[in-house]
C-alpha cells in the first residue's frame, strides 16, 4: 500500500496556503445557501407519513450528479463544501416518493439528467431510517468537517423533495445569469457571470468564474452552436478578453477537474442565449416527461379508504405534484381509471403482465382542487375513486399509481416493477450498493 | 400475488400465441446479428492478458443502456433477444480496459451515454472470472432460453465489452444509412418505417423496421434542432395521417419505450439527423467532450515491457489504447516530457488524493512508433518508450497505466476515479454485488 507524501509536489504547499483565500472567495459566490428558504434551519427535519413536509424546513444545497440508480429513484451527488471539491466523495441520496425533479425548466425523471450536471437540492432526514435506501447518517452530519473537503459535504438530509438543474432553479426563483466577461484561448477559457433577480434593480452581485471549452453548446432560437461559430460571428473573441455587458443568459452547469489548485470552479456545458431557445429545451423535456408519466401512471398517495361490501371501496387520493398541467387535466369526474399499489420507489407491484393486470378498476367519482398553493410535492388535486375490487396496497398512507382512461396501456421494463414481491430487497432496496470511501 | 383472473389473462394467451410469429420476424430485422464481424463466433472467447483479442471472436449483440457505474466502467444493458423485450432483466457488462465507447460517431466515456440509448456491443468472456466486476455466467449462456417468453440471447456470458456504440456510430463505422419509407402521425406521435442499408447501395436483404417517435423526438438539420411541430408547420411531415418519405436518407438515434399492443420489441426514435452537417456537428461536440476528458484523466495504455536500470531508473515500453481522437495521439512525441501512473483495469488511477501526478513516474518519451491498427483492435498501434529515473510499483508488464504528455493539464480527478492511499481490495476489484440478482419476470 502506498503511503501519503503530502508535500512531495511544491504546488501542494501553494494549495494548502491558498486555503484561506479560496474559502473566502467561495463564500462570496452567489450560492443558494445564503438566499433561499430552508437554508437557515436550525434543526434537521424528518418528514412524517401522510404529510408533505414544509419547504422551509428543508436543507438547501447543491451537488453534481455522479451516480444514478433511476429504477430505485436514488443516486449520488458531489456536494461543494468549504474545501477541495474534487476530494468530496459522492454522497448518496434518495428521492422522496413525492419528490419533484426538474431539468431544463420542465418536469423530469432522474434518468433524464446527464451525469455531471450540477443540481440544486432540498433535502430532509430519512422519513424512516429503518427502510432508507441510502446510508443513514448522524443528524448533525452537515456540520461535520471532513478533512480538506471541509464542512457540509455529507448532510444527513439525503431524502430529497426537490432536485433541479441550474436553468430550472433560475426559472423557478426568477433569477438570471448576466455575462460580464469572457476570456478565451485555444477554444476554451473562463467566463465571469453573476446570478441576479430577473426583475428589479441590478444588485452588485459578485461575479462567479466558470470554465468553458470547445464542447460547450450555445443555444439560440432553433440553433445549436459551437464556440467556433460564436468566434466567427464576432460575438466571442478567438483569443483574449471581451466584456459582454451583462448579457442575460441561462447556464447549464457541470464540473470538470480544475487546474491551478482551485478548490471549486464549475464548468458551463450549455448557454441559452435567448428565451426562445430555453423554451424549446423545456418543451422537449416536458414532452419526454409527459410520455414517461403516461406510461408509468400518475403517482399519488392514499388519504382514505371507505370499504363497502364484496370488495367494493371508495378511495381518496392526492396526486403528487410537479407534473405538466395537461397530465392532471386527464383526471376528470366520471372518467374511468385504474389504481395499482406501488412502493416508495414508485415501482409498481405485480407487473409481469403490465401494471393493469393486478390494478383496481373503477371510476373517478370526484376530482377537486387545487385550492390555494399546494405544498411542493403535492398537486393539491384530490380524487375519489370507486372500485368493485379493492386490491392490497391501496391503504391509507400508501403510495399508488393511477391511470386515467386514455393513457396508453403498456407493460413496463423488468426493473420498474416488483414482481411477486418474494424478495424484500425489491420493495426496500438496501443501501449496500454505495461504496464507502 | 398469484391471483390469475381469467379475464385478465386474455392478454397472456395472445402474447403466448405471438411467440410463434414474432421471433421469425425479429430475426429478419436489420440488427447486426447476422451481419457483423464476431457474430458467427462459434465458441465463446476469453481474452488473454497482454493481447488485444481478435475481433472475429467477439460476440455481437444490441441492448438498451439501463444502468451505468461509470467510475468502475460497468453498467447494464437490456439485451435484445427473440422474445418479449421488456421482460429482459438488465444484463451487467464491464468495459475491458481497452474497451471503446462511441457516441454520435465520436469517442465517448460511459458517462456520456444517456440512459435508454440502444447500443451495439462487441464482447468477450471475462478475461479473469475471479476478478470480474460483473456476474460471471455459464459460457453458453447466450444459447439458453431464458424462459417466460424472453427467448435466447438475452444473458450472454460475453459481458466484457470491447466496443459499445450507439446507432449513429454503428452506422457511420459500417457505412450504413437509414432510409425513411413512410411516416404516420396521430396526436403528435406516430411511427416511421425505415430500412438500414449500405450508404453506397446494394443490400441483399433489406428489411423494413417500424419505430415509434413522439413530440420529444429531436430532428437535427444543419445547425438547427427541430421538433415535430416545426416539421409539420413546414409541411415536411404530416400533422395527421400517413405520408411517403421517398427513401430519404437519415441517421437515427434509437432508444426504447414501453410499447402498446403486446409488441415484443419495437424501438423508439429519440433523434433524427437529416443531413451530414448535423451529425458531424454532434460528433464534433462529443469528440471535444472526450478530448477534454482524456486530457484530464490521461491516456490509458498497457505496459509491454520494462528494462530496469540502476538506482530506480527504467525504460518502459507501452502500447496506447485505441479509439481516441487523433489529436490526442499526436501529443505523444519523441523527447516530450511525460508522466506515467499505475492504474487498474477500471482505468482508475492509483494514489490520487493529491492528483495522479503526485505518485506518477516522471520521465520523457524516448521513442514513439506507430504501426497500422484496426479501429477495433483495442490498441492504437502506437507504442511509446518512456525513460524514468524513479520507476514506481504498478508499472509492470501486462499492467494498465495512464500517461500524460507534458502539455496536458495538471488536474485532480474526482474522488471516485482514483484509489486513494488506503484503498481496499474492493476498490481495485469492484464486486459484482451491486447488481440485483436475475429473477423471473413474475
Amino acid at each position: 500500500m502506498m503511503t501519503p507524501l503530502p508535500f512531495r509536489q511544491p504546488w501542494l504547499a501553494l494549495v494548502v496556503g491558498s486555503l484561506a483565500v479560496q474559502a473566502i472567495a467561495f463564500s462570496q459566490q452567489p450560492r443558494p445557501k445564503d438566499k433561499e428558504p430552508g437554508t437557515a434551519i436550525a434543526d434537521p427535519f424528518r418528514p412524517e407519513p401522510g404529510r408533505f413536509p414544509p419547504l422551509d424546513q428543508a436543507l438547501a444545497y447543491r451537488g453534481e450528479l455522479v451516480f444514478v440508480d433511476h429504477a430505485n429513484r436514488r443516486g449520488s451527488v458531489r456536494i461543494p463544501g468549504e474545501g477541495t471539491y474534487f476530494r468530496n466523495a459522492p454522497h448518496p441520496f434518495a428521492l422522496l416518493p413525492y419528490a419533484v425533479v426538474r431539468y431544463h425548466g420542465a418536469p423530469a425523471d432522474l434518468r433524464d439528467i446527464p451525469l455531471g450536471t450540477l443540481l440544486h437540492i432540498r433535502g430532509y432526514l430519512p422519513p424512516d431510517p429503518a427502510t432508507s435506501a441510502v446510508p443513514v447518517l448522524p443528524v448533525d452530519n452537515k456540520n461535520k468537517t471532513a478533512g480538506y473537503s471541509g464542512k457540509g459535504v455529507a448532510p444527513a438530509e439525503n431524502h430529497l423533495l426537490l432536485l433541479e438543474d441550474e436553468p430550472s432553479h433560475c426559472l423557478r426563483e426568477g433569477l438570471i445569469w448576466k455575462l460580464k466577461e469572457v476570456e478565451a484561448k485555444n477554444r476554451e477559457g473562463l467566463l465571469t457571470a453573476s446570478c441576479e433577480p430577473k426583475q428589479g434593480p441590478t444588485a452588485k452581485a459578485a461575479g462567479e468564474k466558470f470554465t468553458f471549452d470547445a464542447a460547450t453548446r450555445f443555444w439560440r432560437g432553433r440553433e445549436s452552436l459551437g464556440i467556433d461559430e460564436l468566434i466567427a460571428e464576432g460575438l466571442w473573441p478567438a483569443e483574449g478578453k471581451k466584456a459582454l455587458g451583462d448579457q442575460p443568459i441561462r447556464l447549464g452547469i457541470t464540473w470538470k477537474p480544475t487546474p491551478d489548485g482551485i478548490f471549486t470552479r464549475f464548468h458551463v456545458s450549455d448557454i441559452w442565449l435567448d428565451d426562445v431557445s430555453m423554451q424549446r429545451a423545456a418543451q422537449q423535456q416536458t414532452e419526454t416527461h409527459k410520455a414517461y408519466i403516461r406510461s408509468r401512471w400518475m403517482p399519488a398517495w392514499i388519504d382514505g379508504v371507505e370499504y363497502g361490501k364484496f370488495g367494493r371501496a371508495t378511495v381518496t387520493a392526492t396526486l403528487f405534484g410537479g407534473m405538466d398541467d395537461s397530465l392532471y387535466a386527464d383526471f376528470k369526474k366520471g372518467g374511468s381509471a385504474v389504481i395499482n399499489g406501488a412502493e416508495n420507489t414508485l415501482k409498481h407491484t405485480g407487473g409481469a403482465y403490465g401494471p393493469a393486470h393486478m390494478a383496481s378498476k373503477g371510476t373517478l367519482t370526484e376530482v377537486t382542487g387545487p385550492a390555494g398553493t399546494p405544498p411542493l410535492g403535492s398537486s393539491g388535486i384530490q380524487i375519489r375513486f370507486e372500485t368493485d375490487l379493492i386490491v392490497e396496497g391501496i391503504r391509507s398512507g400508501r403510495v399508488v399509481r393511477i391511470r386515467p382512461n386514455g393513457w396508453p396501456l403498456v407493460n413496463l421494463p423488468r426493473e420498474e416493477y416488483i414482481g411477486d414481491g418474494s424478495d424484500p430487497r425489491d420493495r426496500f432496496p438496501t443501501p449496500d450498493i454505495f461504496p464507502k470511501y | 400475488m398469484n391471483l390469475c383472473l381469467v379475464s385478465r389473462s386474455v392478454f397472456l394467451v395472445l402474447t403466448f400465441a405471438c411467440t410463434l410469429v414474432v421471433p421469425a420476424r425479429a430475426a429478419d430485422e436489420p440488427g447486426n446479428k447476422t451481419k457483423e464481424q464476431g457474430t458467427r463466433a462459434a465458441e465463446p472467447f476469453r481474452p488473454e492478458p497482454g493481447k488485444f483479442p481478435p475481433l472475429d471472436k467477439a460476440h455481437a449483440y444490441r441492448g438498451e443502456l439501463v444502468f451505468v457505474d461509470h467510475a468502475n466502467r460497468r453498467g447494464s444493458l437490456r439485451v435484445q433477444g427473440s422474445g418479449v423485450f421488456r421482460r429482459n432483466d438488465p444484463n451487467p457488462f464491464a468495459l475491458l480496459p481497452y474497451g471503446m465507447v462511441r457516441y454520435h460517431g465520436a469517442p465517448a466515456d460511459l458517462r456520456d451515454i444517456p440512459l435508454g440509448t440502444v447500443m451495439h456491443v462487441l464482447a468477450f468472456l471475462p478475461p479473469d472470472p475471479k476478478t470480474s466486476p460483473v456476474p460471471v455466467l455459464p459460457v453458453n449462456s447466450k444459447e439458453i432460453d431464458a424462459s417466460h417468453y424472453r427467448g435466447v440471447g438475452i444473458f450472454p456470458a460475453e459481458n466484457h465489452v470491447l466496443l459499445l456504440e450507439d446507432e449513429p456510430s454503428h452506422c457511420q463505422r459500417l457505412g450504413l444509412i437509414w432510409k425513411l419509407h413512410t411516416v404516420e402521425v396521430k396526436e403528435q406521435e406516430g411511427m416511421i418505417t425505415s430500412t438500414r442499408m449500405p450508404k453506397q447501395g446494394g443490400n441483399p436483404k433489406p428489411s423494413v423496421e417500424t419505430m415509434t417517435f413522439d413530440a420529444s423526438t429531436r430532428f437535427w438539420r444543419g445547425r438547427e434542432v427541430l421538433n415535430l411541430d416545426d416539421l409539420t408547420a413546414e409541411g415536411t411531415w404530416p400533422t395527421a395521417g400517413k405520408k411517403a418519405l421517398g427513401d430519404q436518407t437519415v441517421l437515427l438515434g434509437i432508444t426504447w419505450k414501453p410499447t402498446p399492443e403486446g409488441v415484443f420489441t419495437r424501438f423508439h426514435v429519440s433523434d433524427l439527423w437529416f443531413d451530414d452537417a448535423s451529425i458531424q456537428r454532434a460528433g464534433k461536440i462529443q469528440a471535444e467532450t472526450h478530448k477534454a476528458f482524456i486530457r484530464s484523466r490521461w491516456m490509458p495504455a498497457w505496459v509491454d515491457s520494462v528494462e530496469y536500470g540502476k538506482f530506480g531508473r527504467a525504460t518502459v515500453t507501452a502500447t496506447l489504447f485505441g479509439g481516441m481522437d487523433e489529436s490526442l495521439y499526436a501529443d505523444f512525441k519523441k523527447d516530450v516530457p511525460a508522466m506515467m501512473n499505475a492504474a487498474e483495469n477500471t482505468l482508475k488511477h492509483a494514489g490520487g488524493h493529491y492528483g495522479p501526478a503526485q505518485l506518477a513516474s516522471n520521465g520523457s518519451l524516448t521513442g514513439v512508433t506507430r504501426a497500422a491498427a484496426d479501429l477495433l483492435s483495442g490498441g492504437s498501434g502506437i507504442q511509446i518508450r518512456f525513460e524514468t529515473d524513479l520507476i514506481i510499483e504498478g508499472l509492470r508488464p501486462g499492467r494498465v497505466v495512464r500517461l500524460r504528455p507534458a502539455n496536458w493539464p495538471l488536474v485532480e480527478p474526482p474522488r471516485e476515479e482514483y484509489l486513494g492511499f488506503y484503498f481496499s481490495a474492493e476498490d481495485r476489484f469492484p464486486k459484482p454485488d451491486i447488481f440485483p440478482p436475475k429473477r423471473d419476470p413474475y
